[in-house]
């Protein structure tokens, strides 16, 4: 018996655009998104700062110059000193990295715990998607904020606290958005082909699924970054962060930089302004790759 | 001309008067401020730093219970509103030493009513002395030590209350004027002597209203208190956050009248420059310092050598003029406060570890102790601390930033008012903790106490004899030039082998409205805090 239909292999035919180098890429978000491109120059400045303060800062962030302080911003100290006559740029800088450290750090771990369970909900759906789902309801009812401050006052002022505490807070909202991507992914025929194949449910979420919601968990990353930087300056700002003498952006603008509000601004300012900086370029980088990365953005 | 000259008599002899009167008034204000006419009526508006632990000042030692809770309570003896350190009866009406010095005899007051309508009787006494000195299983008493040499109390009526002694006490009556050592009710003790924790019963000028956690605290008049027509206010009502800046704020606005313990020289700069006259700024030297209390029941600090690096590593000479203008922490001094009559004298302190004038040296030696401890390239420590503000913060600021110059890496960690309690004074559960030694007037019962073996204020948890001995030793020596000596030899054995790391002797500046009269600020934060005599001038 042969075939009453010969077997042919087809093939796609459909030209393929070229694709384009990485430079390319950077190039073509620079123009398209030139406010996102401002937002990446602000991150990138933050993180060699943060990385090279030891050779950049001009003193040491700890130690105090007792016959200089509350000096105004000069040439030797641009920033001025605080109290103990410490430099506030040298100071500011070292802050970028407990920033740039939590901020990464947290919203890598709530991003990516939260789409890990935004997924499982999506795939597994019925009752674990319920339990799952109530869950994070329960941790949505609380506002951020609050909910990272019970968290710190219970674990008490500590860098690796600070982490805990802001990324709790970013688990479900991760969730949620991951969630939904997923469950329109879940639908697609080539998911169901896979399925109808008898492909394992670990190669099904983590080939097929996963790498299609990348998109939405990216986005979540870059526009979570500026809102656990302010967290964490909140944090400190309340004593529940990072403790002195530890140089960070939230515990300069508190301690005592509010008491010397008139004597003193450069105290407040300069942190002030540091955290501004980075939160507004976080929230351009961010703002700008969920464009660039919304095939239906990208369309029009 | 003659009456001329007698009209020109009496003018003079008016002038002289006046004159002779306004240095009266001005060589004694405090007295002045106290013969003013009350003025009945208002809340008191306050503003305080923190929580209390509990309520049971026996139990307690913190500013954050006694400013609170002292205006609720009578005590036996109390020191002089006006006139520190002059001790004054409040419950007691006279008392009367025996010539050989061990029986003291008090006599109450009549009329005094606790709270709930109860009589305060001698039974009242003994019982809340029997707690403090002989404290039943379960419940801590933090100052017994003060009161070893107490052998028996007695109320043979209910007016009457004879303390038995064993020996000859130096300071037993400053002992008894402790604001600490407030009256309960027998009935209440008898049920739960851990009552007072949770609970206020007491026979003072305000009656307590509410406390809600880390918010208020608020008593109301007594109308009952036995002092006729007093107290002036209506109540009064504090304000609790541990952040200087907004206790400051709170005065600055209006919205509290009076910080009872201290605000830094530049809120308090900030503070009359904006409000001018309306202000009045107390400013005394306190009875109380800003020091390290070090764990020498455990590793690395067990060894002598590194708690001696500890303390040479802090220059307390830098120290004091960096931190008096932004905390109040001001004068180097041993364990007793400098200036008073129990101070160690400069030249001998200078020559104990840490109180060279030459810092370099003190380095240099610190970090060859080190070495030769097995740290010769330093370690890295834990130091806790409270999570208030002024002068916890600052004062470890600048010791961290000192010991970084010898090698060691402090990490600086504050604690909730009752866990920094909990970990330093009750489970030892640190290497180095800021632990101030405050008391309420310069006596050495109270402020060496805390060096004898098993001392509940003894944080550094070390046992030696020579120091149980000394102690016991100046309790009981009346003359008080030998006294002196004892004193100075119980300190320098204490710094010589860092048991315990004294840092800075503190000064307090108490700001308040104007309006708030009657109210002088004393050396120590805790005394004086009844408030029967304070009044507001307008509301």
């Amino acid at each position: 018996m042969s075939a009453p239909y010969p077997l042919v292999h087809a093939t796609a035919s459909a030209p393929l655009g070229q694709r384009l180098t990485v430079a390319e890429e950077v190039l073509k978000f620079v123009r398209t998104k030139p406010l996102g491109a401002g937002g990446a120059l602000i991150i990138l400045g933050m993180m060699l700062v943060a990385l090279f303060a030891e050779a950049l800062a001009p003193y040491d962030p700890y130690r105090g110059d007792y016959g200089l302080q509350f000096a105004r911003p000069s040439v030797d100290h641009w920033f001025g000193t605080d109290e103990f006559g410490r430099d506030v740029l040298s100071r500011v800088m070292y802050g970028a990295r407990i920033a740039l450290f939590v901020g990464f750090v947290a919203s890598f771990a709530g991003c990516t715990l939260g789409g890990l369970l935004g997924v499982v909900s999506a795939y597994w759906g019925g009752k674990v998607d319920l339990i799952l789902e109530r869950l994070m309801d329960v941790l949505l009812a609380f506002p951020q904020l609050i909910l990272a401050l019970a968290i710190a006052s219970i674990l008490g002022p500590a860098v690796q606290n600070v982490v805990v505490a802001v990324a709790i807070p970013i688990i479900p909202r991760a969730a949620r958005v991951v969630r939904a991507t997923a469950l329109s992914v879940k639908e697609n025929p080539y998911v169901e082909a896979v399925q109808a194949l008898g492909a394992l449910r670990r190669r099904v979420v983590l080939r097929h699924i996963v790498p299609n919601v990348m998109a939405p968990y990216i986005i979540m990353l870059t526009a979570q970054l500026g809102g656990a930087i302010l967290t964490e300056a909140a944090l400190s700002y309340l004593g529940l962060g990072t403790a002195e003498p530890t140089p960070s952006w939230g515990l300069m603008l508190s301690g005592s930089a509010p008491s010397y509000a008139e004597k003193a601004p450069w105290i407040a300012l300069f942190p002030g302004i540091a955290i501004s900086l980075g939160v507004f370029g976080f929230n351009l980088f961010g703002d700008s790759l969920r464009d660039a990365l919304d095939p239906k953005l990208r369309k029009t | 001309m003659a009456p001329r000259i007698q009209r020109h008599g009496l003018a003079v002899t008016l002038a002289a008067l006046a004159v002779l009167v306004a240095s009266v008034v001005a060589a004694t204000p405090a007295a002045a401020r106290a013969a003013e006419t009350g003025r009945r009526g208002g809340v008191l508006l306050a503003v305080i730093g923190a929580d209390p632990p509990s309520l049971d000042p026996h139990q307690e030692s913190t500013f954050a219970n006694i400013q609170l809770v002292a205006p609720l309570y009578s005590t036996l003896l109390q020191i002089d509103p006006y006139g520190y350190p002059k001790i004054v009866g409040d419950a007691a009406s006279e008392w009367k030493i025996a010539p050989d010095g061990i029986t003291y005899t008090f006599k109450i007051r009549h009329g005094i009513r606790f709270h709930d309508g109860s009589p305060l009787t001698a039974a009242d006494v003994k019982a809340t002395y029997d707690k403090i000195v002989s404290p039943p299983a379960g419940v801590l008493s933090i100052r017994k030590n003060a009161y070893t040499e107490v052998a028996s109390i007695e109320a043979p009526d209910p007016s009457t209350v004879v303390f038995r002694l064993t020996f000859p006490s130096a300071s037993l009556l400053n002992n008894l004027a402790s604001p600490w050592n407030v009256i309960y009710p027998k009935t209440y003790l008898d049920k739960d002597p851990n009552y007072f924790k949770t609970n206020v019963m007491g026979s003072g000028p305000f009656k307590f209203k509410a406390y809600t956690r880390g918010a208020t605290f608020e008593g109301v008049r007594n109308p009952d208190y036995f002092v006729k027509d007093r107290p002036y206010l209506d109540g009064y009502k504090f304000f609790i956050s541990p952040e200087t800046s907004v206790r400051a704020a709170a005065i600055r606005s209006g919205r509290a009248y009076i910080e009872f313990r201290d605000l830094p020289n530049a809120e308090v700069e900030a503070i009359k420059k904006q409000l001018g006259d309306k202000i009045v700024v107390q400013t005394t030297p306190m009875t109380g310092q800003f020091g390290i209390a070090i764990n020498n029941a455990a590793k690395p600090f067990n060894d002598v050598r590194v708690r001696k690096a500890v303390t040479l590593g802090l220059d307390r000479y830098t120290a004091g003029k960096v931190l008096y203008g932004i905390t109040g922490l001001k004068l180097v001094g041993g364990l007793m406060r400098p200036g008073s009559e129990w101070a160690m004298p400069e030249a001998e302190l200078q020559k104990l570890p840490g109180f060279w004038t030459d810092a370099e040296k003190s380095r240099t030696e610190a970090k060859r102790l080190l070495a030769e401890a097995g740290y010769p390239n330093g370690l890295k420590v834990v130091l806790k601390n409270r999570n208030v503000k002024l002068p916890y913060q600052d004062f470890a600021v600048f010791a961290i930033q000192e010991w970084r110059r010898i090698g060691i890496e402090a990490e600086n960690r504050p604690l909730e008012t009752a866990a920094w309690f909990n970990d330093g004074q009750n489970t030892g559960n640190f290497e180095l903790i800021i632990a101030p030694t405050v008391e309420f007037m310069d006596d050495p019962d109270q402020f060496l106490g805390r060096y004898v073996t098993g001392s509940t204020q003894n944080w550094g948890r070390y046992s030696d004899p020579r120091l149980d001995d000394l102690f016991s030793r100046q309790a009981r020596t009346l003359e008080p030039a030998e006294r002196q000596k004892l004193v100075n030899e119980l300190q320098k054995v204490v710094l010589e082998n860092a048991y315990y790391m004294p840092g800075l002797w503190w000064m307090r500046n108490v700001v308040h409205w104007a309006k708030v009269k009657n109210y002088v600020a004393q050396p120590s934060h805790y005394t004086n805090q009844k408030l029967q005599d304070v009044w507001l001038s307008e509301d």
